[in-house]
């Protein structure tokens, strides 16, 4: 299971693995093939078909299935197994956006770009090895919010000329 | 409609941003590389620096290492920086050092054990948030040295009292993903008993990771988790029955607790329905009232309610149908499934088909389902002409072109044929519904939707004239579908008589009506008909000279393919010589199908039902299976069967073989068309002849007796080939037969059948391409030398694009014709990996090779290359244009290859993936 990003020209901005099998099974080279077909599959689609894709062998077979919402200039892509409803997984992305919109105030294609780490930080909170870990904003939220509390505190004793090795 | 909108980037994020502006500021690729070495050899260096980094930098740089990682470089260092800030005590650096191992690290690094260590420290610090980090990164790894490590430690974690819930939620999943892994290392315990008690957890994250978990782990132990199911409906309902506003954060757009509420719906479809009436009565209530709110006006416009709203439903919907009990509740759902069916949303209607797929096997639903039957092949029908038309396509590419990628609307036909099979009443009904359905979506029909028309029809006296006359009236039409053709030719072959005797239906006008088909049909079809035209000839003696007259014809008795020219050479002799008595004999009636299971059920049931997949469910259905006759046994190893041709012309079937436990009878192998039944080829032929591909001059063939040179060349439509057959021994080869396997657009002259030895003859072959091909045609030589017979059969280095006539174009007109060609059919895509180092000079070579012009300044991109050219054969001129994209970094290629004819366009594509 994986999620994915990708922006209207259609190179992939980011790209998270959350499922061993991704890592471990395959070379980079296959991920980097699995990025291009999906973006290559999802972007020619119109807007008015369904948003789910079977799974083709790439994705690990037909017990996988993309789910991809597609906002502005940007696809959310969501690899997930038949453990997951289709339509869970719509509104998961939904809220993955919506805090996204949130944490950044509302976000826009390059927070994503240069705080891959934040957005992978946020993915986290919902998302733990291809399994929904998390679903309310509000709890995601205060965690992100209490993480970025940690950050700044480290940060300023760091800055502090006490604080050095 | 979205409630987000991702904007324009502020621009004064640029200037603060700390790595690469390059890609973004749409600078080329090259700028990029530059950037990102610089950035690379800079890392390095500070890494191996003689200065101790501080964790800060270290920091710094192994984010960075990461980006550069996702933006699609190969990182090879930095493993052992992200490992050391593993042991950090500072949140920023730990984060980051478990984030790039996430990501990073193969689970066979030799950094694992020090990965493990860190890990095991992280998990004994009672610190949650160094816990959360820690279980994140075993469930992200994921590998067997994780599971080893760690799996009997975590169920200590989920279950303690202490434990957070931040870090239970975690713990649980993380469980989750070893127990996937490695379900052998997870050991079960007095533990399961208290995981089942999460249900009632206050924290609905808790509940949602737990009931993730339970619903994977009670698949394999189902008594181990029996008591769930309780648990699960006093939670179900009590969420259920909640206010919208009582689960506050949990409640999702009007919702509550959507996530939860289909958790709990697919782990109770783990199991029967509930033994305890009153723990039952109170699921069907809850089943009652999704359903009912489903009818309510929606309490939001927003498509996150409805969505979410019907995730549950659909869920509850499943679940009816697993339990198969409550005929109320399943006529509910079938309705509600109408009327997703004609919702406007595809996405609802994808699913609704998926789920009416599973209500197929329902047994309580019948009528309720026949009165859908109708909805789903209205909306097939809306869809043929209507704005949809484009998705199917899209699935079908996707399909054809992404490699094995599927959507839903294979199944679609799937279902329609399903349902149409299980509700018929009378089977007139049946073959009207099937021929309809081919007759609008034809191309989306799969085998096994025609072999079971066939089947049923042979099995059922009753239907036979009608399908007779149906089908008959459905070749009418002047276009019509080769799977109709199919059918038709397979249908009046066995039962045109009974049509025969209508004028309007004469075994003449059958038999011309099929034959007007026949040249645009591909080969297996064409098979199929010439053993239809056999058949005719028993079935009604009147049409025998005509279609003696069409066998003996050139176009089969000389068919190119092999296939072909057989069945009408054998056909052709078969009538003239045999009795009619024999003739009535090899050419009886079909014998009836054993009875047996759908064709389509079976590969349904293969495919799984959703949510339906425990085991429980399979086991009861197995012996159902088995009195039907049980699953088809492989084709390939059925009795010495009168299977590869269709009339079993080679083993005449006696009428005695009707017994129904033939299994030489499946139809599946029946109509097996064999490309490959051309005789063996000599062995490295083909590599041997991808060679030649992009050239026209070369050794052929070599072995340690003959080595056969070919110099050609090509123009136009027209090509001349010389074979130079060596002899390399001192000793002279007799009876030297080379016979071009018969191929009527080549001429040739015979060869002098002594060969001296060391000496070397020449053979000529003129060529004529009268229209496309995909098979190469083959070469026989057989020869003495000593007293042994030699025989080697090759492929003739004849490829279409040897008539491939380059055309120079400028930029402009090349990409007006390449919009031209913008039907999906007519491009053939494949993305391929690099055999061969990637010279632009060599690729350019052979390019030029393969025959198209190739055009500069076309692409936009330097690297890639462009191409344009023309295929000349005598019946048509194919326009073809080409465009091959390398990426060095992947080492792949794309090649587009779009034509104004289909065969051309996959067929060229396929040559030419071969030759980089």
């Amino acid at each position: 299971s994986f999620t994915g990003l990708a922006n209207q020209t259609f190179c992939t901005v980011l790209l998270y693995k959350n499922s061993p099998s991704l890592k471990t099974r395959e070379s980079e080279d296959i991920q980097q093939q699995i990025i291009r077909e999906t973006f290559h599959l999802v972007s020619k689609r119109d807007e008015n078909v369904c948003n789910f894709l079977e799974g083709g062998l790439l994705i690990g077979g037909s017990d996988n299935k993309l789910i991809y919402r597609h906002y502005a200039t940007l696809y959310f892509v969501f690899c997930v197994d038949s453990s997951e409803s289709e339509l869970g997984i719509l509104d998961l992305i939904q809220v993955f956006v919506e805090t996204l919109d949130k944490c950044f105030e509302n976000v826009c294609e390059l927070d994503l770009i240069f705080h891959v780490d934040k957005v992978h930080n946020i993915l986290a909170e919902m998302v733990m090895g291809g399994m929904v870990l998390e679903t309310n904003m509000n709890e995601i939220v205060t965690q992100i919010d209490a993480q970025n509390k940690l950050e700044k505190s480290e940060t300023f004793i760091f800055q502090s000329p006490r604080q050095d090795r | 409609t979205q409630a987000i909108s991702l904007q324009a980037p502020p621009t004064q994020r640029l200037a603060s941003t700390f790595v690469l502006a390059a890609p973004i500021a749409g600078k080329s690729k090259e700028a990029e590389i530059k950037r990102i070495n610089k950035e690379l050899a800079n890392i390095r260096s500070k890494f191996k620096g003689d200065k101790a980094l501080d964790g800060y930098s270290k920091k710094k740089y192994v984010c960075k290492l990461l980006f550069i990682f996702l933006l699609g470089h190969d990182i090879d260092f930095g493993h052992m920086e992200a490992v050391n800030l593993l042991s950090s005590n500072k949140y920023t650096e730990k984060q980051i050092g478990y984030l790039f191992i996430s990501v990073l690290v193969n689970s066979n690094s030799e950094l694992i054990r020090l990965i493990n260590n860190a890990i095991k420290n992280d998990l004994a610090s009672r610190n949650p948030t160094f816990m959360c980090l820690a279980l994140h990164c075993i469930a992200n790894v994921g590998s067997r040295e994780m599971a080893e490590a760690f799996a009997s430690e975590i169920p200590r974690i989920l279950v303690a009292g202490d434990t957070m819930d931040s870090v239970k939620q975690s713990a649980a999943l993380c469980l989750l993903r070893l127990y996937k892994t490695s379900p052998d290392l997870v050991p079960m315990g007095e533990w399961t008993s208290r995981v089942v008690h999460l249900l009632n957890d206050q924290h609905m994250g808790v509940v949602t990771a737990a009931v993730s978990l339970i619903t994977c782990l009670c698949k394999k132990n189902p008594d181990d988790f029996k008591t769930c199911v309780s648990l699960a409906v006093s939670r179900l309902s009590r969420i259920v029955s909640s206010a919208s506003t009582d689960l506050q954060d949990y409640t999702y757009y009007f919702v509550p607790a959507p996530w939860l509420s289909v958790k709990l719906l697919r782990l109770l479809q783990c199991y029967p329905p509930p033994e305890d009436a009153a723990v039952k009565g109170r699921l069907v209530e809850c089943l009652e009232t999704v359903l009912n709110k489903a009818q309510e006006p929606p309490k939001s416009k927003k498509v996150q309610h409805s969505n979410a709203k019907n995730a549950i439903l659909f869920e509850a919907i499943s679940l009816i149908i697993h339990y198969d009990s409550e005929p109320n509740l399943l006529v509910r759902a079938c309705n509600q499934l109408g009327q997703f069916l004609q919702h406007r949303e595809t996405n609802l209607r994808y699913l609704a088909l998926e789920s009416m797929c599973t209500l197929a096997s329902s047994e309580f639903s019948h009528e309720a389902v026949k009165t859908h039957i109708e909805t789903v092949i209205n909306a097939l029908k809306v869809r043929g002409v209507g704005p949809l038309r484009g998705q199917e396509r899209k699935g079908l590419d996707v399909r054809a072109g992404g490699g094995a990628w599927m959507s839903g609307y294979s199944l679609e036909r799937e279902v329609v044929a399903i349902l149409a099979e299980k509700y018929a009443v009378d089977y007139s009904w049946y073959v009207d519904t099937i021929l309809n359905l081919i007759r609008i979506a034809g191309d989306y029909v799969s085998e096994e939707v025609w072999y079971r028309v066939i089947q049923i029809v042979i099995n059922r006296d009753d239907v036979q004239g009608y399908a007779a006359k149906t089908v008959f009236e459905a070749l009418q039409a002047p276009a019509c579908h080769e799977n109709m053709v199919k059918v038709g030719g397979y249908i009046l072959g066995e039962f045109g008589n009974l049509i025969a005797g209508d004028p309007r239906s004469s075994p003449l006008v059958q038999f011309n009506l099929l034959h007007s088909k026949f040249h645009l049909c591909s080969v297996a079809t064409r098979a199929l008909l010439l053993s239809t035209y056999i058949k005719f000839i028993n079935l009604f003696p009147e049409t025998k000279a005509t279609i003696q007259e069409v066998l003996r014809s050139d176009s089969q008795i000389r068919n190119a393919d092999v296939e072909l020219q057989q069945r009408a050479v054998e056909y052709l002799k078969l009538s003239s010589i045999a009795s009619t008595d024999v003739l009535a004999t090899v050419l009886e009636e079909m014998p009836p199908f054993p009875e047996r299971e759908s064709s389509i059920l079976a590969k349904l049931k293969k495919k799984k039902g959703p949510g339906a997949g425990s085991e429980l469910d399979d086991g009861k259905k197995e012996p159902g299976a088995e009195i039907n006759g049980g699953m088809e046994p492989s084709a390939s190893t059925s009795t010495p069967s009168p299977s590869a041709d269709l009339l079993g012309l080679r083993a005449a079937p006696p009428a005695s073989l009707a017994a129904p436990t033939s299994a030489g009878n499946l139809l599946v192998d029946v109509f097996s068309d064999s490309p490959a039944a051309a005789p063996g080829l000599a062995p490295g032929t083909d590599e041997n002849f991808l060679r030649f591909v992009c050239k026209n001059n070369g050794v052929l063939f070599e072995n340690q007796l003959l080595q056969i040179g070919v110099k050609s060349e090509f123009r136009q439509n027209l090509g001349r080939m010389y074979l130079f057959y060596g002899n390399k021994t001192s000793v002279q080869f007799q009876s030297f037969t080379p016979t071009r396997l018969p191929q009527l657009n080549i001429q040739t002259k015979a060869v002098d059948p002594l060969v001296e030895g060391g000496a070397q003859v020449q053979q000529v072959l003129n060529i004529e391409c009268l229209s496309d091909f995909t098979l190469a045609p083959l070469i026989n030589i057989k020869f003495r030398y000593g007293g042994t017979l030699q025989n080697i059969t090759l492929k003739l280095p004849i490829t279409l694009n040897k008539f491939f006539q380059a055309t120079e174009m400028q930029s402009q007109d090349f990409f007006q014709r390449w919009k031209q060609l913008s039907l999906p059919q007519q491009e053939s895509q494949k993305i391929f990996k690099a055999n061969h180092p990637m010279d632009p000079e060599v690729t350019k070579a052979k390019l030029l090779g393969f025959g198209s012009a190739l055009l500069d300044k076309v692409d936009p991109n330097p690297d890639n290359f462009v191409g344009a050219g023309i295929i000349q054969t005598k019946s048509l001129q194919v326009g073809c244009l080409l465009r091959l994209e390398p990426n060095a970094q992947a080492q792949m290629y794309r090649l587009t290859l779009r034509t104004s004819k289909e065969a051309v366009s996959r067929h060229l594509c396929e040559l030419l993936s071969e030759q980089f």
